[in-house]
């Protein structure tokens, strides 16, 4: 068989494949996850991935941009799947999920720092999962003998004593908004956010009753539209820096989005380097160098002289 | 025609030729030699009238006939008139000049008379092969050619053989099996030998196979050691990964411009240790097993590689460096790596470029591309092949279980007058050869058919072979290369074969597995080199030798010689014994302090040249340059190129140049002489 290089598109997915003779190589992009926020096709080493603006129809609400991969030039390298916050991308091998760029340390895991306490929780946890606005928190009850419940309101006050309640957060698909943080039973859930940044909208640019920003925000209340001067302002404590919004925002300047910096598990790698370059900006990666470069600076030291030096990290 | 002039031809070799012209005798004396061919001219003109004819003829003071002037005999006779009869020009009756005018060249100058002193009147092929039905017409015709040649004969001018030096240098362009001993052969005789090869490493498509036939010999163990005697013999250097962009000059110096393409690995610090493939995340489809498996971004295409140096593919790479990394003190690993441009000096080229195989897709009823377990022989010597992707095991693409049964389609594209004519010549033996190797392995546990048209077994040890497949319990079918159809299952992905037997009975087999033996096909390259030096191609693709019974290693350019499957399909021992020859031929050149051609080369007259460059545009061989003379720009003829075809001749307007032995003093004298016939009658 010559090369079955295959692309598939459906309204839910799109899925790429080389479909080797011992090996499968799968890259899925699932449209449910996508937000259409450009962070895949911007760290993209093969610049594979092309963000396509849908056209704006007056007086509809505006609709986020669709990805699209190019099956030439995808080399099934999986840093798309390591880097976008809401886990749309996937690639798997012979049906495996395997990210080899990880495993050999040539592009990072994002470090989303998501604590559950479920000691914590007061009153009902449905409200938890109310809270994130991306449905990925699941909250279930089981009696102390282990029998799932499906109703509290249904058990004894003895009984509602030995229920044990536990939150599950899918990790994978979670932009950590910290919605649930605040929403939740104080201490339930504590995220730390691992996109930083800084997010504007100059209001006096804004054309008059546009909400397109708005429209497309995957996060409830990182976005609200004020009262006073009917303009969409935005709360940092819950964006994620996605920069969704920027792209669907009809006037130039009128949103500024400035990625600063990245959590990620420590990594040396100029591919990452480069991504990190594109998603932030060449002064971010200059940083991150600089602390690479004392880290290890300090390591070796520590190593020769056998005392611990205290870490300079700008 | 260009050729070397034969030692016995040359007399006092000139270095640069003269421009003024010889004396030419006013009446020189003239023998005829008819020549009787057997019956292949006596039997069809009257060779006593035809005899008689010519001593008629102005100048003619001897003619003669006999059977084969060519033999030893007739040659001595020729000989001994020239001797004692005086004769200054001498004319043989008889067959084309291109096979015997060296003979008979020969022959005169070892009676003391300049070779290009001798005519050929070809009384054959032009007169009795193509007017067999009436003697009385031939004769008379015969007498016209006599007559044109005996007119030519006494305008003939004495010429001089050119002399060009030889560089003792030798490019092989394409490492296979055929280059390879091409290279080793020419290193052995001490010359220096530049093997320029288009991927990574040398091996060519031997490489890649598992078994070789008839012998079941294991291809890579056999060919290993010789890519690594080329790898490390101190008079061979191997230029991989590099293209020919321009091959200028001529026998004994030809220039090349090569490119080599970055590896982004430096040769020199590359140690081959393969720290750097382990360490690289990235995989992609691998050529070498024919995109059935994957290597990666930083990778040889197989262990046995030679030169043993990485290359990074910058298609997939994504510059992580974690390869520089791993490399750490070596240094090997340049990202910044440019293509570099080199330029060699060679005396002579062994072409052995190989062949490409063809992507039976197009072809519908085979299925291929569309049916998952459909395969090409290649693909499946990486199936069978225990370094191959699958270990060895033989298993399908649909669901990656052993088949129970196995069809080999012969002639896929081969012997097809809608693709290639021509048969491959070696997909039998390797279609016995995999049917011989699933039943040693699998026994019984499957079922082997072969549907052939006609089995091809005819070399050493071939034919036992083909008895042995069949004692196997291999299933031999012989059907139509007509009418041949393969449609699959599409719940099971299991398929039949529908063909027609010689007799026009529809036969169906269901098979779990299909493998076709797609036809071998020319380079893509061939067309490319082929413009590039100048050597023509046959209808097919193939490199077109200069006689192909006894000079099919030499290529009509003087110094490029053929070797291998570029030259027509062939099977690797008779690849490995035309590398051989090709070196042999190559060294004839090498050897040779200086080379010495005909000097049937085209000469400008400098004082009237107008510099128009007319000739330029006409000359096909790239043979003619622009020089600075005086205070003018004058055309120049490249001797080594030059292949005396006269069209710069006819073409220019100034009448600047002339072609030794076709002037247009010779030239005219021949129309003459028909003419003169046209007025009697």
């Amino acid at each position: 068989m010559p090369l079955r290089a295959m692309k598939r598109e459906t309204g839910e997915a799109l899925t790429l494949e080389w479909a080797l003779h011992v090996n499968d190589y799968k890259l899925t992009h699932d449209r449910k996850y996508c937000v259409g926020c450009q962070i895949c096709s911007l760290a993209c080493p093969k610049e594979a991935i092309r963000v396509e603006k849908q056209p704006k129809i007056t007086g509809q609400k505006a609709e986020k941009p669709k990805i699209d991969v190019d099956l030439a030039k995808c080399n099934f390298c999986g840093i798309c799947d390591a880097i976008c916050p809401y886990g749309a991308m996937r690639l798997t091998v012979d049906g495996k999920h395997a990210l080899s760029v990880v495993e050999k340390e040539s592009f990072p895991r994002l470090i989303r720092d998501i604590q559950v306490s479920p000691a914590r929780l007061q009153g009902d946890a449905r409200e938890c999962e109310d809270a994130c606005p991306l449905g990925l928190i699941k909250a279930s009850w089981h009696t102390a003998d282990g029998r799932f419940v499906e109703n509290l309101s249904g058990l004894t006050e003895a009984e509602k004593q030995g229920v044990h309640v536990q939150v599950d957060v899918d990790v994978e698909h979670c932009p950590c908004c910290r919605e649930c943080e605040f929403k939740c039973s104080e201490g339930l859930i504590q995220v730390g956010k691992f996109l930083s940044g800084k997010i504007d909208i100059h209001t006096e640019k804004c054309p008059e009753g546009c909400t397109d920003c708005l429209g497309v925000c995957p996060i409830k209340d990182a976005l609200y539209l004020s009262n006073t001067d009917n303009k969409v302002h935005v709360n940092e404590t819950f964006c994620v820096y996605c920069g969704a919004c920027k792209l669907v925002c009809p006037v130039n300047d009128a949103l500024e989005l400035k990625r600063t910096s990245i959590r990620h598990t420590a990594i040396r790698s100029g591919a990452w380097n480069k991504a990190l370059e594109r998603l932030t900006s060449s002064v971010e990666v200059a940083k991150e160098l600089k602390s690479k470069r004392s880290l290890k600076a300090a390591q070796s030291v520590k190593k020769r002289v056998g005392m611990k030096v205290t870490q300079n990290v700008p | 025609m260009y050729r070397e002039a034969s030692a016995e031809m040359v007399g006092t070799v000139r270095k640069t030729r003269k421009r003024g012209r010889i004396k030419v005798q006013k009446r020189p004396r003239i023998g005829v030699f008819v020549c009787q061919c057997g019956s292949a001219i006596s039997s069809l003109l009257n060779v006593e009238a035809l005899t008689q004819y010519a001593r008629t003829l102005p100048n003619v003071t001897y003619a003669e006939n006999m059977n084969y002037p060519c033999s030893h005999q007739g040659q001595e006779r020729i000989k001994a008139a020239v001797k004692a009869k005086k004769l200054e020009r001498v004319v043989v009756a008889g067959c084309s000049p291109r096979l015997y005018e060296p003979t008979f060249q020969s022959c005169v100058s070892q009676a003391n008379l300049n070779p290009w002193l001798f005519e050929m009147a070809n009384i054959r092929e032009l007169d009795t092969y193509c007017h067999q039905a009436s003697p009385k017409e031939t004769t008379e015709k015969a007498k016209d050619i006599v007559r044109m040649a005996v007119a030519k004969a006494r305008v003939l001018e004495p010429l001089q053989p050119i002399e060009l030096p030889v560089t003792k240098r030798v490019m092989v362009v394409g490492g296979g099996i055929a280059g390879i001993n091409g290279a080793l052969d020419l290193a052995d005789m001490g010359f220096k030998v530049y093997v320029v090869e288009k991927t990574e490493t040398i091996g060519g498509y031997m490489a890649l196979l598992d078994k070789t036939f008839p012998t079941l010999d294991c291809s890579i163990c056999i060919e290993g050691p010789k890519m690594v005697d080329v790898g490390r013999h101190p008079n061979i250097e191997i230029i991989s990964f590099a293209d020919i962009l321009k091959v200028d000059g001529s026998v004994g110096n030809f220039r090349v411009r090569i490119r080599k393409n970055p590896r982004y690995v430096i040769a020199a610090n590359c140690t081959g240790c393969g720290e750097c493939k382990d360490a690289c995340p990235i995989e992609y489809p691998n050529y070498a097993d024919m995109y059935l498996g994957v290597r990666k971004a930083i990778s040889v295409p197989y262990g046995q590689a030679v030169p043993l140096i990485y290359t990074i593919n910058r298609d997939y790479c994504i510059e992580c460096y974690k390869c520089v990394d791993a490399c750490g003190a070596r240094e090997a690993i340049n990202f910044d790596q440019k293509p570099e441009e080199i330029e060699l000096n060679v005396g002579a080229i062994v072409l052995s470029i190989g062949y490409d195989m063809y992507n039976p897709k197009d072809l519908e009823w085979t299925s291929y591309g569309k049916s998952l377990n459909v395969f090409t022989a290649l693909e499946f010597e990486r199936l069978i092949l225990a370094a191959g992707p699958t270990a060895g095991k033989v298993v399908r693409a649909s669901d990656g279980q052993k088949p129970h049964s196995i069809a080999f389609i012969q002639c896929v594209g081969s012997r097809d007058l809608s693709r290639y004519e021509y048969c491959s010549s070696f997909c039998c033996m390797y279609t016995l050869k995999h049917s011989v190797m699933l039943k040693e392995k699998y026994k019984d546990a499957v079922d082997v058919y072969v549907f052939f048209n006609d089995m091809r077994s005819n070399f050493k040890g071939y034919e036992e072979f083909y008895n042995r497949a069949q004692k196997s319990g291999v299933k031999f079918i012989r059907t139509k290369l007509e009418n041949r159809r393969i449609t699959e299952d599409p719940k099971t992905n299991n398929l039949t074969v529908n063909v027609e037997t010689e007799d026009n009975e529809p036969v169906s087999v269901n098979v779990e597995m299909v493998v076709l033996a797609n036809a071998a096909i020319p380079a893509s390259t061939a067309p490319e080199l082929a413009k590039i030096l100048n050597v023509p191609l046959n209808k097919d693709g193939f490199f077109i030798e200069c006689q192909p019974k006894i000079r099919p290693t030499d290529t009509d350019v003087p110094g490029i010689f053929l070797a291998g499957a570029c030259q027509g399909l062939k099977d690797i021992p008779y690849s490995v014994a035309q590398g051989s020859a090709a070196a042999a031929q190559a060294a004839s050149v090498l050897r040779k302090d200086s080379w010495l051609v005909e000097p049937l080369v085209a000469e400008v007259n400098a004082d009237l040249c107008s510099g128009c460059k007319v000739c330029m545009s006409a000359c096909s061989y790239n043979a003619i340059r622009m020089e600075k003379s005086g205070d003018k720009e004058t055309a120049r003829i490249v001797e080594g190129l030059c292949r005396g075809c006269g069209v710069c001749s006819s073409a220019c307007p100034m009448d600047a140049i002339k072609m030794p032995n076709y002037s247009d003093r010779q030239i005219t004298a021949q129309i003459g002489a028909v003419m003169q016939k046209e007025a009697e009658t």
